[in-house]
């Protein structure tokens, strides 16, 4: 896919997602200050921005192998956790000062049981998150920002108070407002930006301090404001899926004449459509806003109209010609997911292409395969 | 593979297929039934399972009663709190029966291709798989509200989302408590108002209501069965063991979890099984023909699938006996029904902490070592193995942990890898061959 875009931005936000303790991390670190590692959207990461601590989504970029996970781990597990716990006993994350672990799925939640017995780390906090999205619910997550608040505090010697808390939220919401501006551009006929290169911009979010990326993310948009549009795309295609955090994946759709022009994802759209509420109490709207008012993947119980309206509302407001439903093997939640949304998708007429894969890119020739296949079908449409 | 398009199908056509199935199951059992009741002299053992088929039977041919005749009924699962809707007089069935059936679910290869072809893979837990292809099929009763689990697995809670998306289904009101993932005094707390959520919701939608001395009730029956389940655990520890795997602990979860809960013809059943147990240790005598030479704790649920294949073979060639496993384990707390507050609590304790698989797979994997620690001590246990079913993914990636633990204890700790209800994913004479070389390897038998 061509894209005539010049910014050293969007070349720096590469890097940055090119490797997992990237620049700013170090020079955080190096400034004395202190990182804490993380998984999953659903933990509340403005909880750290207000504990003047870093947080750090982790991945498993760079990984090469699981060797050693894998005496703690099954091939039966998802490759993520098994490359993610690989590289911290590799001592990969030994940068960390804590590591936050949610239970959002039953291969990343044991990330938390192998860490504490194989790994040192000041503080390992597993983060419990309920399954429904109704009112006791938020009650429930809320009484756990306050315990995660007050932990925190004493482990550190911070003090996060609810003005700092509403501080983090503006800041952490600022993010997302500059993402959904970006996504603006990407609804019109010839996008200045690529489903890859998107992908790099957000997850360079999760990596570095966010009032640094707030200030990246005007940059880019100002270059982007200037870009002149991809037109050479046979189809404009939606990525719906789980962890997809590797430009390249959606380098190789794109590279058979797909255009994503956007998504559901966890580094994705799901990170920053709504907001969290500026008024009350930044506890309940922390709460509301994870249990309630984000975007939702299939764990959230009970929410699968709303998950299913949402994939509808996009293929119309994007102009989405088909989708791609990819999954990380051995994920029970998105293979069942699937299932609905392709059924979902027949009705409303839309294709849909289901695609299995491993954390680490590999089988590119099978994946061009089947990408291609898809666009000709669409293309026949 | 059946696919019949319900879409076409009346409404009376549709609950004639979706019982189908229901009434061929409880043929079979009836038929068992049948032939024990013809036999001349009857052994403790063969009064047992007399006493077993007639309750599991009562339960299918009300819930049937209920679906022919337009009567409530729900369908729930064994971590739900039974005693409450027993103590509603409210019918129900187990959603994940079919797959537990084993020889009286002949059917089972298929549907699990079935399964396949309709798009749900090969990876996803055949458990969860199978009941919603039952339900994408129409081969499942359709209840007057469901009680879902959205515990412990990932799978559960997906199971229930086809199930509000599926079309015959869409209309039956459907709920599940929330499991918190710690095992604490808030979080029992905050499951117990949960349970007390899922009463009221089964007033609105059944008309059937809840009379809390009623309840107290059927928990001090319960509590009357479940202390029969420890006096028989109790006497599992006895060497040799008085049962293997073929009486005890998964039947005596499905008589006081599964069939019915809090019922004094639970206490009776368990009162049998007693029976049968003292009579072996008090005369030294373990399992008849078996020599006992290993004493194996199996970490999860039988191979129901092709558990004839296995089980009996265990002890035929290598005298090991499953002296305890997963559901035969008793860690249930009595429920103190001295208050409202504290049965609420007692059952919210029951069901997010004590119940089978519950225990280990919803929260962290020290509920792993903690049970193997415990049960290797109580019952002199020679080897642990975990399967490593397919779909029990939390737990193959503690396997790490529960090796660790074994070491530990100085007790060989072997991982499979099968899946408990499909015999083709690794062929069961792979299982007895890596089984073999295991207990060589350790100096087992």
């Amino acid at each position: 896919m061509e894209t005539n875009i010049k910014s050293k931005t969007l070349d720096e936000f590469k890097t940055i997602t090119g490797t997992m303790i990237n620049p700013a991390v170090q020079e955080w670190k190096d400034n004395g200050g202190k990182v804490i590692g993380y998984f999953c959207c659903n933990i509340p990461d403005e909880v750290m921005t207000a504990a003047g601590i870093l947080p750090l989504r982790l991945r498993g970029t760079g990984s090469t192998g699981t060797e050693l996970s894998d005496a703690f781990y099954s091939s039966i597990n998802c490759s993520f956790p098994r490359h993610v716990f690989n590289m911290a006993l590799n001592h990969e994350f030994d940068i960390l000062d804590g590591l936050i672990v949610p239970n959002s799925c039953d291969h990343i939640r044991r990330i938390y049981d192998n860490w504490l017995r194989q790994l040192d780390i000041g503080f390992l906090e597993m983060f419990n998150l309920p399954r429904k999205v109704e009112e006791p619910q938020v009650q429930w997550y809320k009484d756990e920002v306050h315990l995660l608040v007050e932990k925190l505090e004493k482990q550190f010697g911070v003090e996060i108070t609810e003005e700092k808390l509403k501080n983090a939220i503006k800041l952490h919401n600022e993010n997302r407002r500059l993402l959904k501006q970006i996504y603006e551009l990407r609804k019109v006929d010839n996008p200045p930006i690529t489903g890859g290169q998107m992908i790099a911009v957000i997850v360079a979010g999760t990596a570095i301090p966010r009032d640094k990326y707030n200030e990246m993310l005007k940059e880019l948009l100002e270059d982007l404001k200037g870009a002149e549009g991809i037109k050479d795309h046979r189809a404009r295609l939606m990525v719906l899926g789980g962890i997809l955090d590797d430009p390249e994946y959606m380098d190789i759709l794109e590279d058979q004449g797909g255009l994503v022009v956007t998504d559901s994802i966890c580094f994705g759209t799901r990170l920053f459509w709504t907001e969290v509420s500026e008024e009350g109490d930044p506890y309940e709207a922390i709460a509301r806003y994870q249990i309630q008012q984000r975007p939702t993947c299939p764990r959230s119980y009970g929410d699968q109209p709303k998950r299913a309206q949402y994939l509808l509302d996009m293929i119309k407001e994007f102009k989405v010609d088909g989708v791609i439903g990819e999954r990380l093997l051995f994920c029970d939640s998105w293979v069942v997911e699937h299932y609905m949304n392709d059924q979902d998708l027949k009705e409303a007429g839309v294709p849909f292409l289901k695609l299995d894969r491993e954390y680490i890119l590999s089988g590119k020739g099978q994946l061009r395969t089947r990408v291609q296949a898809f666009l000709e079908m669409l293309g026949g449409k | 593979m059946d696919n019949t398009d319900l879409s076409t199908l009346g409404r009376k056509e549709v609950l004639e297929k979706s019982l189908t199935r229901y009434r061929k199951e409880r043929d079979w059992f009836q038929m068992f039934l049948d032939a024990l009741s013809m036999m001349p002299e009857l052994s403790e053992e063969d009064i047992l399972q007399q006493k077993m088929l007639t309750i599991l039977l009562e339960s299918k041919q009300t819930v049937l009663d209920c679906a022919e005749n337009n009567k409530p009924f729900i369908a729930g699962y064994f971590c739900n709190a039974p005693e409450v809707f027993h103590a509603m007089d409210l019918p129900w069935y187990m959603l994940m029966e079919t797959p537990f059936l084993a020889a009286s679910a002949p059917y089972l290869a298929d549907d699990i291709k079935g399964t396949e072809e309709i798009g749900l893979g090969s990876d996803l837990c055949t458990a969860i798989r199978l009941p919603i292809y039952y339900i994408e099929t129409g081969q499942m009763p359709i209840p007057s509200a469901v009680l879902g689990l959205i515990y412990p697995c990932d799978g559960a809670p997906m199971l229930h989302q086809v199930m509000m998306h599926n079309k015959a289904w869409k209309d039956v009101p459907v709920y599940a408590a929330d499991p918190p993932y710690t095992s604490d005094e808030r979080a029992i707390d905050y499951f117990a108002d949960e349970l007390k959520r899922m009463a009221e919701f089964l007033q609105k939608h059944t008309g059937h209501s809840l009379d809390m001395k009623r309840l107290a009730q059927v928990c001090e029956d319960g509590n009357k069965t479940y202390s029969k389940w420890q006096e028989y655990n109790e006497l599992r520890r006895a060497v040799p063991c008085p049962h293997g795997w073929s009486i005890g602990g998964p039947q005596a979860f499905a008589v006081s979890q599964c069939f019915v809960a809090g019922d004094p013809k639970c206490t009776d059943w368990f009162e049998q099984l007693v029976k049968c147990a003292e009579i072996r240790v008090n005369a030294g005598e373990g399992i008849p023909g078996v020599k006992e030479r290993i004493r194996y704790f199996w970490f999860d649920i039988m191979p129901y699938g092709w558990i004839f294949e296995l089980m009996p073979w265990l002890e035929e060639e290598w005298g090991a006996i499953l002296t305890m496993d997963m559901f035969g384990n008793y860690p249930y707390t009595l429920i103190d029904t001295s208050s409202e507050e504290k049965i609420w609590k007692g059952l919210a304790k029951r069901n997010l902490i004590d119940a089978p698989m519950i225990r280990q797979a919803r929260g962290t994997a020290e509920n792993f070592s903690n049970d193997i620690r415990r049960i290797v001590k109580d019952y002199k246990i020679d080897c642990v193995i975990w399967p490593g079913h397919m779909g029990h993914k939390d737990g193959s990636a503690a396997g790490g942990i529960m090796r660790q633990t074994c070491r530990e204890l100085d007790v060989p700790f072997l991982q499979i890898g099968l899946d408990l209800f499909d015999r083709a994913y690794t062929n069961p004479d792979e299982v007895k061959d890596k089984i073999s070389k295991f207990f060589t390897s350790m100096g087992l038998g």
